[in-house]
Protein backbone atom coordinates (compact mmCIF):
# COMPACT_ATOMS: atom_id res chain seq x y z
CA UNK A 1 0.00 0.00 0.00
CA UNK A 2 1.39 2.98 -1.54
CA UNK A 3 0.49 6.38 1.47
CA UNK A 4 1.24 9.45 -0.85
CA UNK A 5 1.16 12.64 1.29
CA UNK A 6 2.14 16.22 0.46
CA UNK A 7 1.33 19.25 2.58
CA UNK A 8 1.57 21.33 -0.30
CA UNK A 9 -0.92 19.45 -2.37
CA UNK A 10 -4.44 20.23 -0.11
CA UNK A 11 -5.61 18.69 3.09
CA UNK A 12 -4.35 15.54 4.28
CA UNK A 13 -6.96 13.98 5.48
CA UNK A 14 -8.08 14.06 1.58
CA UNK A 15 -4.84 12.64 0.35
CA UNK A 16 -5.32 9.65 2.55
CA UNK A 17 -8.80 9.19 1.91
CA UNK A 18 -7.33 9.44 -1.64
CA UNK A 19 -4.86 7.14 -1.45
CA UNK A 20 -7.30 4.23 -0.20
CA UNK A 21 -9.21 5.07 -2.95
CA UNK A 22 -5.79 4.39 -5.26
CA UNK A 23 -5.30 1.24 -3.66
CA UNK A 24 -8.55 -0.42 -4.10
CA UNK A 25 -8.34 0.93 -8.16
CA UNK A 26 -4.88 -0.54 -7.99
CA UNK A 27 -5.37 -3.64 -6.74
CA UNK A 28 -2.86 -2.90 -4.00
CA UNK A 29 -5.90 -3.18 -1.45
CA UNK A 30 -8.79 -5.64 -1.77
CA UNK A 31 -11.92 -6.01 0.25
CA UNK A 32 -11.79 -7.36 3.02
CA UNK A 33 -8.30 -6.03 3.89
CA UNK A 34 -7.81 -4.61 7.37
CA UNK A 35 -6.03 -0.92 7.62
CA UNK A 36 -3.40 0.09 9.93
CA UNK A 37 -4.64 1.66 12.90
CA UNK A 38 -4.88 5.49 12.91
CA UNK A 39 -2.15 5.81 15.36
CA UNK A 40 0.29 3.73 13.21
CA UNK A 41 -1.08 5.01 9.99
CA UNK A 42 -0.27 8.64 12.18
CA UNK A 43 3.14 7.56 13.12
CA UNK A 44 4.08 5.96 9.36
CA UNK A 45 2.98 9.66 8.01
CA UNK A 46 4.10 11.60 10.74
CA UNK A 47 0.59 13.14 10.67
CA UNK A 48 -2.28 14.05 13.31
CA UNK A 49 -3.73 11.69 14.35
CA UNK A 50 -6.63 13.50 14.55
CA UNK A 51 -6.14 14.10 10.65
CA UNK A 52 -6.31 10.18 10.51
CA UNK A 53 -9.30 9.61 12.05
CA UNK A 54 -10.78 12.18 10.06
CA UNK A 55 -9.98 10.55 6.79
CA UNK A 56 -11.57 7.02 8.57
CA UNK A 57 -14.83 8.80 9.42
CA UNK A 58 -14.99 10.19 5.56
CA UNK A 59 -14.43 6.83 4.39
CA UNK A 60 -16.95 5.08 6.65
CA UNK A 61 -19.73 7.58 5.45
CA UNK A 62 -18.75 6.99 1.57
CA UNK A 63 -19.31 3.07 2.09
CA UNK A 64 -15.58 2.06 1.46
CA UNK A 65 -14.60 1.25 5.29
CA UNK A 66 -16.21 -0.24 8.44
CA UNK A 67 -15.39 -0.38 12.12
CA UNK A 68 -15.16 -3.85 13.52
CA UNK A 69 -15.49 -3.05 17.30
CA UNK A 70 -12.33 -3.64 18.92
CA UNK A 71 -10.74 -5.27 15.88
CA UNK A 72 -10.13 -1.98 13.64
CA UNK A 73 -10.80 -0.65 10.51
CA UNK A 74 -11.72 -2.99 7.29
CA UNK A 75 -12.29 -2.34 3.65
CA UNK A 76 -15.76 -3.51 3.45
CA UNK A 77 -16.38 -6.62 0.90
CA UNK A 78 -19.39 -5.13 -1.05
CA UNK A 79 -17.29 -2.30 -1.77
CA UNK A 80 -17.71 -1.20 -5.41
CA UNK A 81 -14.02 -1.02 -6.76
CA UNK A 82 -14.99 -0.77 -10.76
CA UNK A 83 -17.03 2.49 -9.77
CA UNK A 84 -14.00 3.58 -7.68
CA UNK A 85 -11.82 3.03 -10.91
CA UNK A 86 -14.43 4.42 -13.15
CA UNK A 87 -14.47 8.11 -11.00
CA UNK A 88 -10.41 7.96 -10.55
CA UNK A 89 -9.81 7.58 -14.27
CA UNK A 90 -12.84 10.03 -15.33
CA UNK A 91 -10.70 12.12 -13.18
CA UNK A 92 -7.65 11.97 -14.97
CA UNK A 93 -9.24 12.35 -18.05
CA UNK A 94 -10.65 15.69 -16.80
CA UNK A 95 -7.25 16.87 -15.57
CA UNK A 96 -5.82 15.50 -19.08
CA UNK A 97 -8.76 17.56 -20.71
CA UNK A 98 -7.80 20.58 -18.97
CA UNK A 99 -3.91 20.68 -19.58
CA UNK A 100 -4.86 20.29 -22.99
CA UNK A 101 -7.06 23.36 -23.35
CA UNK A 102 -4.73 25.16 -21.20
CA UNK A 103 -2.50 24.39 -24.07
CA UNK A 104 -4.91 25.45 -26.53
CA UNK A 105 -5.95 22.24 -27.88
CA UNK A 106 -9.60 21.44 -29.52
CA UNK A 107 -10.93 18.03 -27.73
CA UNK A 108 -10.71 16.65 -31.27
CA UNK A 109 -6.86 17.43 -30.71
CA UNK A 110 -6.56 16.24 -27.20
CA UNK A 111 -8.61 13.00 -28.33
CA UNK A 112 -6.28 12.44 -31.68
CA UNK A 113 -2.75 13.21 -29.10
CA UNK A 114 -4.26 10.28 -26.82
CA UNK A 115 -4.69 7.56 -29.47
CA UNK A 116 -1.06 8.62 -30.94
CA UNK A 117 0.39 7.85 -27.52
CA UNK A 118 -1.66 5.01 -27.15
CA UNK A 119 -0.56 3.65 -30.39
CA UNK A 120 3.13 4.43 -30.13
CA UNK A 121 3.36 2.56 -27.00
CA UNK A 122 1.97 -0.51 -28.54
CA UNK A 123 4.48 -0.92 -31.39
CA UNK B 1 -10.57 26.17 27.62
CA UNK B 2 -7.09 24.61 28.63
CA UNK B 3 -4.96 27.74 28.44
CA UNK B 4 -5.75 31.42 27.56
CA UNK B 5 -3.27 34.49 26.89
CA UNK B 6 -5.45 38.01 26.56
CA UNK B 7 -3.68 41.31 25.81
CA UNK B 8 -0.22 40.16 27.06
CA UNK B 9 2.25 42.84 26.10
CA UNK B 10 6.05 41.70 27.54
CA UNK B 11 9.32 44.14 27.45
CA UNK B 12 13.01 43.38 27.95
CA UNK B 13 14.48 46.39 28.80
CA UNK B 14 14.20 48.19 25.40
CA UNK B 15 12.58 45.40 23.50
CA UNK B 16 9.55 45.28 23.02
CA UNK B 17 8.77 41.30 22.99
CA UNK B 18 5.28 40.72 22.78
CA UNK B 19 2.70 43.26 22.33
CA UNK B 20 -1.16 42.86 22.46
CA UNK B 21 -1.53 39.08 22.21
CA UNK B 22 -3.95 36.91 22.49
CA UNK B 23 -4.39 33.17 21.93
CA UNK B 24 -6.64 30.23 23.77
CA UNK B 25 -6.00 27.10 23.78
CA UNK B 26 -7.96 24.19 23.73
CA UNK B 27 -7.53 20.50 24.85
CA UNK B 28 -6.11 17.76 22.46
CA UNK B 29 -4.62 20.20 19.95
CA UNK B 30 -0.98 20.08 18.66
CA UNK B 31 -0.19 23.97 17.90
CA UNK B 32 2.87 24.87 15.89
CA UNK B 33 4.19 28.10 17.19
CA UNK B 34 6.08 29.39 14.12
CA UNK B 35 8.13 32.98 13.41
CA UNK B 36 11.73 33.88 12.77
CA UNK B 37 14.12 34.25 15.40
CA UNK B 38 13.15 36.82 17.65
CA UNK B 39 9.82 36.71 17.77
CA UNK B 40 8.66 36.30 20.65
CA UNK B 41 8.25 32.70 20.06
CA UNK B 42 10.30 31.69 23.70
CA UNK B 43 9.09 34.62 25.73
CA UNK B 44 5.38 33.71 25.24
CA UNK B 45 6.07 29.84 25.99
CA UNK B 46 7.87 31.06 28.97
CA UNK B 47 4.85 32.93 29.54
CA UNK B 48 2.61 29.93 29.56
CA UNK B 49 5.09 27.95 31.60
CA UNK B 50 4.76 30.58 34.38
CA UNK B 51 8.26 31.09 34.20
CA UNK B 52 7.81 35.23 33.17
CA UNK B 53 5.12 37.29 33.90
CA UNK B 54 3.66 39.28 31.63
CA UNK B 55 4.03 43.19 31.91
CA UNK B 56 0.21 43.54 31.25
CA UNK B 57 -2.59 41.14 30.28
CA UNK B 58 -3.43 37.87 31.56
CA UNK B 59 -2.07 34.26 31.33
CA UNK B 60 -4.28 31.29 32.51
CA UNK B 61 -3.82 27.88 32.28
CA UNK B 62 -6.53 25.63 33.64
CA UNK B 63 -8.36 28.65 34.72
CA UNK B 64 -4.93 29.81 36.67
CA UNK B 65 -1.99 30.99 36.73
CA UNK B 66 0.51 28.71 35.35
CA UNK B 67 2.53 28.88 38.21
CA UNK B 68 -0.46 27.61 40.27
CA UNK B 69 -0.66 24.47 38.06
CA UNK B 70 2.87 23.88 37.15
CA UNK B 71 2.34 19.96 37.83
CA UNK B 72 0.03 19.93 34.76
CA UNK B 73 1.89 21.50 32.28
CA UNK B 74 5.97 20.56 30.65
CA UNK B 75 8.04 22.92 29.27
CA UNK B 76 11.37 22.04 27.94
CA UNK B 77 13.77 25.36 26.94
CA UNK B 78 15.60 25.23 24.03
CA UNK B 79 19.12 25.71 25.95
CA UNK B 80 20.07 22.29 27.52
CA UNK B 81 20.50 23.03 31.55
CA UNK B 82 21.84 19.86 32.54
CA UNK B 83 25.25 18.83 33.30
CA UNK B 84 27.58 16.84 30.98
CA UNK B 85 27.93 14.34 33.33
CA UNK B 86 24.30 13.61 33.64
CA UNK B 87 22.83 10.51 32.54
CA UNK B 88 19.36 9.88 31.04
CA UNK B 89 19.16 7.51 34.11
CA UNK B 90 19.90 10.80 36.41
CA UNK B 91 17.47 13.12 34.85
CA UNK B 92 15.05 10.97 35.19
CA UNK B 93 15.88 10.10 38.61
CA UNK B 94 15.50 13.73 39.00
CA UNK B 95 12.62 14.45 37.37
CA UNK B 96 11.06 11.85 39.49
CA UNK B 97 12.04 13.58 42.28
CA UNK B 98 10.63 16.84 40.90
CA UNK B 99 7.42 15.68 39.51
CA UNK B 100 5.15 12.83 40.77
CA UNK B 101 3.44 12.51 37.33
CA UNK B 102 6.90 11.05 35.70
CA UNK B 103 6.15 7.67 34.29
CA UNK B 104 9.43 5.65 34.41
CA UNK B 105 8.11 3.13 32.40
CA UNK B 106 7.28 5.36 29.47
CA UNK B 107 10.12 7.07 30.18
CA UNK B 108 12.27 4.01 29.36
CA UNK B 109 9.84 2.88 26.02
CA UNK B 110 10.19 6.48 24.47
CA UNK B 111 14.22 6.12 25.27
CA UNK B 112 14.18 2.72 23.37
CA UNK B 113 11.53 3.73 21.16
CA UNK B 114 14.42 7.30 20.21
CA UNK B 115 17.10 4.90 20.09
CA UNK B 116 18.84 6.99 22.62
CA UNK B 117 22.42 5.81 24.30
CA UNK B 118 22.56 5.49 27.89
CA UNK B 119 25.73 7.38 27.81
CA UNK B 120 26.50 10.80 30.19
CA UNK B 121 24.79 13.80 28.24
CA UNK B 122 28.01 15.10 27.75
CA UNK B 123 29.43 12.29 25.18
CA UNK B 124 26.08 12.47 23.01
CA UNK B 125 25.30 13.89 19.40
CA UNK B 126 23.58 17.05 19.82
CA UNK B 127 20.34 14.71 18.49
CA UNK B 128 20.91 12.32 20.74
CA UNK B 129 20.70 14.80 23.36
CA UNK B 130 17.76 16.70 21.69
CA UNK B 131 16.18 12.75 21.42
CA UNK B 132 16.75 12.44 25.60
CA UNK B 133 15.21 15.75 26.57
CA UNK B 134 12.41 15.03 24.94
CA UNK B 135 12.44 11.28 26.24
CA UNK B 136 12.28 12.45 30.16
CA UNK B 137 9.45 15.93 28.97
CA UNK B 138 7.23 12.93 27.20
CA UNK B 139 7.11 10.83 30.25
CA UNK B 140 5.70 12.98 32.10
CA UNK B 141 1.88 13.13 32.35
CA UNK B 142 0.33 16.76 32.34
CA UNK B 143 -2.02 18.41 30.19
CA UNK B 144 0.00 21.27 28.53
CA UNK B 145 3.16 20.41 26.38
CA UNK B 146 5.56 23.46 26.02
CA UNK B 147 8.28 22.17 23.83
CA UNK B 148 10.81 25.08 22.86
CA UNK B 149 12.62 24.58 19.06
CA UNK B 150 13.07 20.23 19.59
CA UNK B 151 13.78 20.29 16.07
CA UNK B 152 16.46 22.94 15.95
CA UNK B 153 19.86 22.22 15.00
CA UNK B 154 19.89 18.57 14.77
CA UNK B 155 20.33 15.85 11.91
CA UNK B 156 17.56 14.39 10.18
CA UNK B 157 17.28 10.83 11.51
CA UNK B 158 16.84 12.78 15.18
CA UNK B 159 14.02 14.86 13.96
CA UNK B 160 12.24 12.41 12.16
CA UNK B 161 12.75 10.43 15.67
CA UNK B 162 11.37 12.94 17.49
CA UNK B 163 8.65 13.65 15.22
CA UNK B 164 7.28 9.73 15.14
CA UNK B 165 7.51 9.81 19.29
CA UNK B 166 5.74 13.49 19.12
CA UNK B 167 2.80 11.29 17.32
CA UNK B 168 3.06 8.39 19.04
CA UNK B 169 2.89 9.77 22.27
CA UNK B 170 0.31 12.56 22.08
CA UNK B 171 -2.63 11.72 23.48
CA UNK B 172 -6.06 12.82 23.87
CA UNK B 173 -6.53 15.47 26.59
CA UNK B 174 -2.99 16.49 25.95
CA UNK B 175 -2.33 20.16 23.85
CA UNK B 176 1.32 20.25 22.33
CA UNK B 177 2.22 23.58 21.75
CA UNK B 178 5.67 23.36 19.63
CA UNK B 179 7.47 26.22 18.33
CA UNK B 180 10.12 25.61 15.18
CA UNK B 181 11.36 27.84 12.53
CA UNK B 182 11.86 24.35 10.39
CA UNK B 183 8.05 24.35 9.19
CA UNK B 184 8.22 21.81 6.43
CA UNK B 185 8.72 18.53 8.50
CA UNK B 186 6.55 19.11 11.42
CA UNK B 187 3.66 20.61 9.27
CA UNK B 188 1.87 17.10 9.21
CA UNK B 189 1.69 17.04 12.79
CA UNK B 190 0.19 20.08 13.63
CA UNK B 191 -3.83 20.70 13.77
CA UNK B 192 -3.22 24.49 14.39
CA UNK B 193 -0.41 26.85 13.71
CA UNK B 194 -0.14 30.40 15.21
CA UNK B 195 2.09 32.74 12.79
CA UNK B 196 4.38 35.23 15.43
CA UNK B 197 6.00 38.09 13.94
CA UNK B 198 7.94 40.68 16.05
CA UNK B 199 5.40 40.02 18.77
CA UNK B 200 2.53 39.40 17.54
CA UNK B 201 0.18 37.01 16.39
CA UNK B 202 -0.26 37.88 12.87
CA UNK B 203 -2.30 34.98 11.76
CA UNK B 204 -3.86 31.82 13.56
CA UNK B 205 -5.31 29.18 11.77
CA UNK B 206 -6.31 25.28 10.97
CA UNK B 207 -3.60 23.78 8.95
CA UNK B 208 -5.90 21.47 6.81
CA UNK B 209 -8.28 24.66 5.90
CA UNK B 210 -5.26 26.38 4.62
CA UNK B 211 -4.12 23.18 2.62
CA UNK B 212 -8.17 23.41 1.61
CA UNK B 213 -7.41 27.33 0.21
CA UNK B 214 -4.31 25.52 -1.22
CA UNK B 215 -1.80 26.47 0.94
CA UNK B 216 0.61 24.46 2.93
CA UNK B 217 2.05 25.96 6.14
CA UNK B 218 5.23 26.12 4.42
CA UNK B 219 4.16 28.77 1.94
CA UNK B 220 1.83 30.40 4.58
CA UNK B 221 4.77 30.66 6.56
CA UNK B 222 6.55 32.71 3.38
CA UNK B 223 3.85 34.43 2.61
CA UNK B 224 2.88 35.78 6.45
CA UNK B 225 6.15 36.31 8.01
CA UNK B 226 8.31 37.71 4.61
Amino acid sequence: MNWRINPEAGPIFRQIVDSVKAGLARGTLSPGAKLPSARVLAETLRVNPNTVIRAFEALEREGITETRRGLGTYIREEVDVAAIRETLIRQAAQRYLEEARALGLSSDEALRALEEVMHAGKS
Amino acid sequence: MLAKVEGVEKRYLKNQALSGVNLKLKAEQVVGLLGLNGAGKTTLLKLLAGLLLPDRGRVEVLGWPPRRVRGQLVYLPEQDPWPAWATPRDLARLMSALFPDFDHGRFHELMAFMEVPKRPLGQMSRGQKARARLAVALARKARLYLLDEPLAGIDLISRDRILKALVREWRSQATIVLSTHEVGEAEGLFDRAVFLKEGRVVLDAEVEALRQQGKSVVETFKEVLA
